[in-house]
């Protein structure tokens, strides 16, 4: 029972308000505690981070975990495209207004940031997890800092341990110049593992496709 | 003999006033709902139920936002403003109860039927045997980023139909998320967390209002910076209230003592002023214990309006107290007698309008014309039976300079000297009259009939637009013999709906089979997953998220609901819907709820093909009602002078009668002409003061036509103070800022002054009739 609750919450109930625009990353990065120490690129207005990753999650009772790998796009301010490959391809577009997820080029899911402000709010944790600015995490998580700067871990805890509607029971990150490995543990156990690779920061802008579907996601 | 009189007179005055104590001590309240003035053969319990309902819910229901663009202060502050709210006492409960401990039961209320319940989307997509893409969807959510989906959802539904059902929810308030346990939504930077309430009494308490607003506004007061925007009934009436006790206070005394003024300036005594008192203290008390005898019970309306009407009285005590000055006036009898037919004949034609209010099937208009007949009778023997006796004080002598100047208006009409311009007069009254009644209409719109403050409307659409649909004072009443069959006629009407939704004729609905679907659809649903989902995909899907084929474990523990349905009783017990119970009157009654009501008419050709539905709207069934009272008033105004001719005639005779008819008769067309004129349009309340200029106006020229050619400055004293009395109480009305108010008093005002002016002329035929027969009653 406890699971379809914790579900609602997320979906219901989340976390403080959504920013409305990310920040230009860099110019936050270099103001916090966290970024002196680790030597993370950090992105700039106009840069774009390219990779590929592979996301594995534990769910308690199957028998493996559910497996998926593609590549991403983040461009600071516009969105991040996750485009999952295998096993099959799934597209979802995380902007400040909302997500949108397609399959097979058909919209699946569209949630706006309105309704749905953990959308924006993970948008922005995840946006500044892979770019360097902990800002959005630090608010409220706890930081517990390892490792060197060039191979640096984190691992964040809550703030508030007993409430209720906090999905998440502990972080940890693993990175040196790109983040490399993030790991998301559930109250009930549950794990997401990412790994992310190959990872490219340049200032090539968004393709026409990247372009079409960030704009498709900016849409109310 | 006349002793007698006035002692059973007083008996009975005593008697009225014990039985009004006795009604008072009992707790006497008066009847406010306006269904309540329906004609009885068009009132519906069940209607009068529903509306009542959701009237009182909307009427408690307080929404405020607290904005600012840090997040943390605008908390605060929205904490701060709860807690001051709820320390009033005023206040039932804070907050829409959407909290963690809601959703757990909701989560568990649905959570058994997820089989049974299906999004539109999820229903149509099966329906069309597109199964895969349910499951794919699920598969999409479940591998994609960031999946929301936990382990024990996805094993138990494995292609995620709760959550679509969830989402799906047509919940009011729907840009408002929950954060840390305050309903908040962000626009331009800003956080807007909503304080929401329900007061624990009516808005319209003024003592609730005031305790209320003064802790709001104390309470904002100590938030620099903080924007606030409100929203509820009681914003609304505590200005209204604050508007009208202001005016109250500043028109009222500038009656009374405009009023005590004259008095004390015309006859330089208290006496006249204190028999005025008397005779309409008297009429009021005789007319409320009479007519609560009577109905058992009063509308606030009747008592309003019937107290007005009862105003007329001071024209009988003013006639008699102006015949002071009469020099050859002798005692008090004397001088009874001598004003005994004009007001004799003044009390029957008033009797006649108003008993012609009697003849319309409206219980408003009959308790408002019994009210007054009644006070009125009152008013006249206290005048009759009492003054005299009460009247020690000789003759007046100082009006001679007051009686002249009266007379002067008599000279208007009479002397040969001003005939060019009583020509001119005239000829521009029937101009006026032709083209104000030309340009004239009539509205009917309660809206604009109220002084809505127009700060707390533009908060009230600011915060709709902000935070999405609010509970609506519009919605379908659906009756049915059962919650089944009530839930199956919303789900027939979904699609007629939507449709209106797609059109723009309202801007969104809830009903509550969105909420618990019929058992009907729920066993449809089941046979729907079953057949496109369960049948040929669930091995597949299972096998794809990497689950082991289906076992006795998958089925959660409470699955054994699997074979029942959800039913709305349960739902309600539950009490973990919000929102379900304002839409729920009682079994097989309920409300679909319609915000942004913009096209009343294509809803309600809508619905008009299926039984059992309708469409309720209390603005434009109020509005309606109104529109009946008006024309039933008008036509009740013409009927009353109709009925008055015959009794004017057998006194003055046929020609005579005409003449005294008008006077007021010209005030009836020309007060309205001069709202036409004014580019105003004519409303209910503009048809109540015909009926009481029609009163009035015959009185005036009754007591002209009575009066001998030496009693002339007198008389004319007499209609004079009565005028200026009229205007003091009523005219002054024209200066409100409530249109209701206005209408009424602007209406008053020129039909009196038009009264007055040609209140002369009724005396023509008089003494043409005089002439001829010489019949003088007394």
């Amino acid at each position: 029972m406890t699971r379809i609750v914790v579900f609602l919450l997320a979906l219901l109930a989340a976390f403080p308000a959504p920013a409305a625009e990310t920040p230009a990353a860099g110019t936050l990065a270099t103001q916090t505690q966290a970024t002196e120490r680790l030597a993370t690129e950090t992105l700039n207005e106009g840069q774009v981070l390219r990779g590929a990753f592979v996301q594995e999650r534990f769910l308690k009772g199957f028998q493996a975990p559910l497996k998926s790998g593609g590549h991403f796009t983040l461009a600071p301010g516009r969105g991040l495209i996750w485009r999952t490959e295998t096993p099959f391809a799934v597209t979802t577009v995380m902007s400040p207004a909302g997500l949108v997820q397609e399959v097979k080029g058909n919209e699946t899911m569209r949630l706006p940031a309105a309704r749905l402000p953990f959308m924006s709010k993970l948008y922005t944790m995840l946006g500044g997890a892979l770019t360097g600015d902990w800002k959005a995490l630090e608010d409220m998580f706890a930081v517990e800092r390892g490792g060197d700067r060039d191979a640096w871990t984190l691992h964040l805890t809550p703030r508030r341990t007993n409430d209720p509607t906090m999905p998440i029971r502990a972080i940890d990150v693993r990175g040196g110049r790109f983040v490399e490995e993030v790991e998301i543990v559930k109250p009930d156990g549950d794990r997401d593992r990412l790994t992310f690779r190959d990872q490219r920061l340049n200032a090539e802008a968004p393709t026409a496709d990247e372009a079409a579907l960030l704009a498709s996601a900016a849409r109310p | 003999m006349r002793r007698l009189g006035a002692l059973l007179w007083l008996a009975l005055v005593l008697l009225a006033g014990g039985y009004l104590a006795l009604r008072l001590h009992d707790g006497l309240g008066f009847r406010t709902d306006l269904l309540a003035l329906l004609p009885r053969e068009e009132q519906d319990p069940v209607l009068q139920r529903a509306n009542d309902a959701v009237t009182k819910a909307l009427g408690r229901r307080v929404l405020v936002l607290v904005g600012h663009a840090d997040r943390e202060t605008a908390r605060k502050a929205a904490a701060k403003l709860g807690d001051a709210l709820l320390a009033t006492g005023q206040v039932e409960r804070i907050g829409e109860g959407i909290d963690v401990d809601r959703l757990k039961r909701l989560g568990a209320l649905y959570f058994p039927h997820r089989q049974s319940l299906l999004s539109d989307g999820d229903r149509a997509l099966l329906a069309a045997g597109k199964g895969e893409e349910v499951a794919t969807r699920a598969q999409a959510q479940a591998f994609g980023f960031a999946g929301l989906v936990d382990a024990g959802l996805l094993r138990t539904d494995p292609f995620l139909l709760l959550p679509s059902f969830l989402t799906n929810l047509p919940f009011p308030l729907s840009r408002l998320t929950p954060d840390e346990g305050m309903l908040s939504v962000t626009e331009n930077g800003a956080t807007w967390v909503l304080v929401s309430a329900v007061l624990a009494g009516e808005p319209f308490e003024l003592d609730l209002q005031d305790r209320l607003v003064d802790a709001f506004d104390a309470a904002v007061g100590e938030m620099p910076g903080v924007t606030v925007k409100r929203l509820g009934a009681v914003f609304f009436a505590h200005a209204g209230s604050k508007t009208a006790i202001a005016e109250a206070s500043t028109l009222g005394t500038l009656s009374l003592v405009g009023t005590i003024v004259l008095t004390a300036l015309a006859f330089r005594r208290p006496g006249p002023l204190l028999h005025n008192l008397l005779a309409l203290g008297v009429g009021m008390t005789v007319g409320l214990s009479g007519s609560l005898l009577l109905f058992g019970e009063l509308h606030v309306a009747a008592l309003l309006f019937g107290s007005s009407l009862i105003g007329v009285a001071v024209d009988y005590s003013l006639h008699y107290s102006a015949s002071l000055f009469d020099p050859l006036s002798g005692s008090p009898r004397d001088r009874l007698r001598h004003v005994l037919p004009g007001i004799a004949l003044g009390l029957v034609t008033t009797l006649i309008g108003y008993a012609a209010l009697m003849l319309a099937p409206f219980p408003g208009l009959r308790q408002i014309a019994a009210f007054s007949i009644i006070g009125l009778v009152g008013a006249f023997l206290t005048v009759v039976l009492w003054l005299p006796s009460l009247d020690r004080a000789g003759k007046l002598t100082h009006g001679a300079w007051m009686l002249r100047a009266a007379a002067g208006l008599w000279g208007f009409w009479e002397e040969r000297r001003w005939r060019g311009v009583r020509v001119v007069l005239l000829l521009g009254c029937a101009l006026a009259g032709t083209v104000g009644l030309a340009r004239l209409s009539a509205d009917d719109d309660v809206r604009r009939l109220q002084a809505v403050s127009a700060e707390l409307r533009q908060e009230q659409d600011e915060i709709q637009r902000l935070i999405g649909a609010t509970t609506a004072a519009q919605f379908l009443l659906v009756q049915a013999a059962d919650d089944e069959a009530a839930l199956r006629l919303q789900e027939d009407l979904a699609a007629t709906l939507a449709g209106l939704k797609a059109k723009g004729s309202i801007a969104g609905y809830q009903m509550p089979a969105a909420f618990v679907p019929s058992a009907r659809t729920q066993r449809e649903n089941r046979a729907l997953v079953a057949g496109a989902l369960d049948g040929p995909l669930l091995a597949a899907q299972r096998a794809s998220l990497g689950l082991p084929p289906a076992g006795p474990d998958d089925k959660a523990p409470n699955d054994k609901a699997a074979d029942g349905v959800l039913t709305l009783k349960d739902a309600l017990a539950a009490d973990s819907v919000p929102f379900l119970r304002e839409l729920v009157l009682g079994p097989g009654l309920h409300v679909v709820a319609l915000q942004g009501l913009n096209d009343p008419d294509a809803v309600r050709a809508a619905v008009a093909g299926t039984a059992g539905v309708r469409l309720v709207n209390p603005t434009a069934d109020f509005s309606a009602l109104l529109a009946k009272y008006r024309h039933r008033a008008l036509l009740l105004t013409g009927l009353a002078g109709l009925l008055m001719l015959p009794v004017l005639m057998w006194r003055y005779g046929w020609q005579g009668g005409l003449w005294t008819l008008l006077p007021p008769g010209a005030a009836l067309i020309l007060a309205p002409a001069a709202v036409g004129l004014m580019g105003q349009d004519f409303t209910f309340f503009h048809a109540m003061a015909l009926v009481l200029i029609l009163s009035i106006g015959v009185d005036y020229a009754v007591f002209c036509a009575e009066s001998g050619v030496e009693q002339q400055p007198v008389t004319m004293l007499a209609v004079w103070l009565a005028t200026l009395t009229t205007l003091l109480s009523f005219g002054l009305l024209a200066f409100s800022a409530v249109p209701a108010v206005h209408s009424f008093g602007m209406t008053m005002l020129i039909g009196i002054s038009i009264a007055f002016l040609f209140a002369p002329l009724a005396a023509r035929g008089a003494r043409h009739n005089e002439a001829t027969t010489g019949a003088r009653l007394l």
